[in-house]
């Protein structure tokens, strides 16, 4: 067997293992929340979550993918010397998984993201030199790293003022949830197409204009607004007036309840468009290399890459995370239906214009800073702030680290096999 | 806490479940006091030492409940209510504690000594009192369900457990003051009048105790 075959065969298996462990962290954080309101079951949140999470990695999963792959480094660099790449891209996996793995043993708020940028900066400074980094880029990574959950907390905390004043602390708040239903079910449709058409639907090959994007968008958000309020008539008939004592003999929790089915979703989608290109990324320049035997400028990832990565993403959630899900799910008996919606949509909705963007997050500490951000707004239990302290800890702390790895790898590798 | 469990490490257990447990205590204790009260007052009371004992013994149990409140409060956890309101509540209520116990041995120093005068209007101030602790527990129950709920008909309805509690005590402040003037006209022993007069603050302290808790939660819910 070539070195090629080798190396593309087991940076599968650790791109796999890589997608399986985002599945069992981060998804399991934003379906937890769903779970913890008592919103959907465990078997719910794993299928919403194996659709969702794949439908997103195909549909809007393109643009983190080529940021993390070529968008960190200058591919043009190490055109004479396609193997290095191919190697670079390979330790770069190698030192992510090790970090993930490492920070789950040592019990640290890590994040995957974080991990493989850090490794894919390292390998880019030891093959061709500092030069071939584009800092720029790094430090827009890094910058949206920390603004990000502070975009989630300011989304949620709104979303929640909004809902505390408008709906909760109203005379009959059943009559105004299922008045303002709509129109929340028309702004999560409307951020879902609109992610889809301005970037997924190049996967699909299909150009759409930036003004046709918007003249489709709205229409099919306010029927999804529409239907959507026949639906939850449907929903609160069938479930929530047979069963009143469910959430604390609240109609308007329990209408809430049926909403977050559409967050829980929301959530998996973009945490399939932000995540999967975090295994997928260095996986796809590896494949790209082993195929063309050339370094190329634009790396396309495959339409069935995606697909694998959001299956394999799917399954890790399903065999390692079902027990973190329940876990957290009855520890956070603190978040109600509103709650849980104000936190899920300020989190899927940041996410998915980081990824449109091009910036790598993390989905759980932009999830932490929406929980956060609703708490701000007095609107949790009692908050555990301390945890922050660890979580920028380990912003500060992830990049050298998966950089020095990634380095040290890069060197063995090469050191052994040219 | 690991990445795996970040969410949940992020939750705290909410202060209130201990607050819930304190405010119980106070009720049980404001009923043991009231069996202390009317025994005292009845003829042969063979109970009183006892019922204090108990009084004394849930007192110190509700301040174990009352230090692990605020021992388990540090800095960087965010609440709903503002922290410092939150524990000038619970101080109240445990003074509430306090005076309740106190009374009691201060009535235990001179055996049999309230007068027949007296005995009457000392066991209506009793009454009047005990009604307003009683409504503690059931404001925090639905604080605990208004902070999880945001509903305008549970903050409603504490404000009016509020108003009653206001209520409460000014019956048993004017009934106090009353009370203060009888035993000065008509008890002409010094020392009675002293050990009276004392009793009687105590108890009408209790419902201050109680008023001035039930202001902060209305602080807390102010809007």
């Amino acid at each position: 067997m070539s070195l090629d075959l080798i190396v593309l065969s087991i940076a599968t298996l650790v791109g796999l293992y890589m997608a399986a462990n985002i599945g069992a962290n981060d998804l399991a954080n934003a379906m937890g929340t769903s779970v913890g309101s008592g919103a959907i079951t465990l078997k719910q949140a794993v299928l919403i979550s194996i659709i969702a999470n794949t439908l997103g990695a195909v549909l809007a999963g393109g643009y983190v993918t080529s940021t993390i792959s070529k968008g960190m480094i200058n591919p043009a660099l190490l055109a004479s010397d396609p193997t290095k790449l191919m190697l670079g891209m390979f330790a770069a996996l190698i030192s992510a998984g090790i970090c993930v793995n490492l920070a789950t043993y040592l019990a640290l708020p890590v994040s995957t993201t974080h991990a493989i940028v850090g490794a894919v900066v390292g390998f880019g400074i030891i093959s061709v030199g500092a030069g071939a980094v584009s800092w720029n880029k790094i430090i827009a990574i890094v910058i949206s790293w920390v603004i990000s959950p502070a975009a989630g907390a300011c989304l949620a905390g709104g979303i929640y003022y909004f809902a505390e004043k408008k709906i909760l602390s109203t005379k009959d708040p059943y009559e105004a949830s299922e008045h303002y239903a709509p129109y929340l079910i028309f702004l999560v449709f409307l951020v879902l197409i609109l992610s889809v058409i301005f970037k997924g639907l190049k996967n699909l090959h299909l150009e759409i204009g930036f003004f046709t994007t918007i003249l489709l968008s709205f229409p099919i958000a306010a029927i999804a607004g529409l239907f959507g309020r026949g639906w939850l008539r449907w929903q609160v008939q069938r479930i929530c007036e047979l069963q009143p004592d469910r959430y604390a003999n609240s109609l308007a929790e329990c209408l809430f309840a049926q909403l977050q089915i559409l967050t829980a979703s929301y959530i998996a989608f973009a945490h399939g468009a932000n995540d999967v290109a975090n295994a997928i990324g260095p996986l796809a320049a590896i494949f790209s290399v082993v195929k063309t035997k050339a370094v190329a400028l634009q790396v396309e990832v495959p339409f069935w890459m995606l697909f694998v990565g959001g299956i394999a993403v799917g399954g890790g959630l399903l065999v390692f995370g079902t027990r973190v899900m329940e876990t957290i799910g009855k520890n956070i008996t603190e978040i109600t239906p509103t709650r849980g919606f104000c936190a899920q949509f300020g989190a899927a909705t940041t996410i998915l214009i980081c990824s449109r963007l091009g910036l790598p997050v993390s989905t759980t500490h932009v999830l932490v800073g929406s929980v956060v951000g609703v708490g701000l707004m007095r609107g949790m239990g009692a908050l555990d702030l301390r945890i922050l302290k660890n979580i920028g800890l380990s912003w500060v702390v992830t990049l050298p680290f998966t950089m020095l790895l990634a380095m040290l790898f890069y060197k063995l590798l090469t050191y052994f096999l040219l | 806490m690991n990445m795996r469990l970040l969410l949940s490490s992020l939750f705290y257990k909410s202060p209130f479940e201990n607050l819930q447990k304190h405010a119980d205590k106070v009720k049980e204790c404001a009923q043991l006091f009231q069996e202390a009260m009317v025994c005292h007052i009845g003829d042969d009371c063979k109970e009183y030492d006892l019922l204090t004992e108990q009084v004394a013994r849930m007192e110190s149990e509700a301040d174990a409940i009352k230090r692990n409140i605020r021992n388990h409060l540090p800095r960087g956890i965010l609440m709903p209510v503002d922290k410092f309101q939150f524990l000038q509540y619970l101080r109240e209520q445990d003074k509430v504690l306090d005076e309740l116990e106190e009374a009691l041995f201060w009535l235990s120093f001179r055996p049999r000594g309230i007068p027949d005068e007296v005995a009457n209007d000392i066991h209506e101030l009793v009454e009047a009192v005990i009604p307003a602790i009683e409504k503690l527990p059931e404001l925090v129950a639905l604080a605990t369900a208004y902070f999880r709920s945001k509903s305008n008909e549970q903050r409603t309805k504490m404000k009016s457990l509020i108003r009653d509690i206001r209520q409460h005590e000014r019956e048993a402040d004017l009934l106090e003051r009353e009370l203060k003037f009888k035993i000065f006209s008509t008890i002409k022993e010094a020392l009675v009048v002293y050990h009276l007069i004392r009793l009687v603050e105590i108890v009408g302290n209790i419902a201050d105790h109680a008023q001035n808790a039930s202001d902060r939660m209305r602080a807390m819910i102010a809007q």
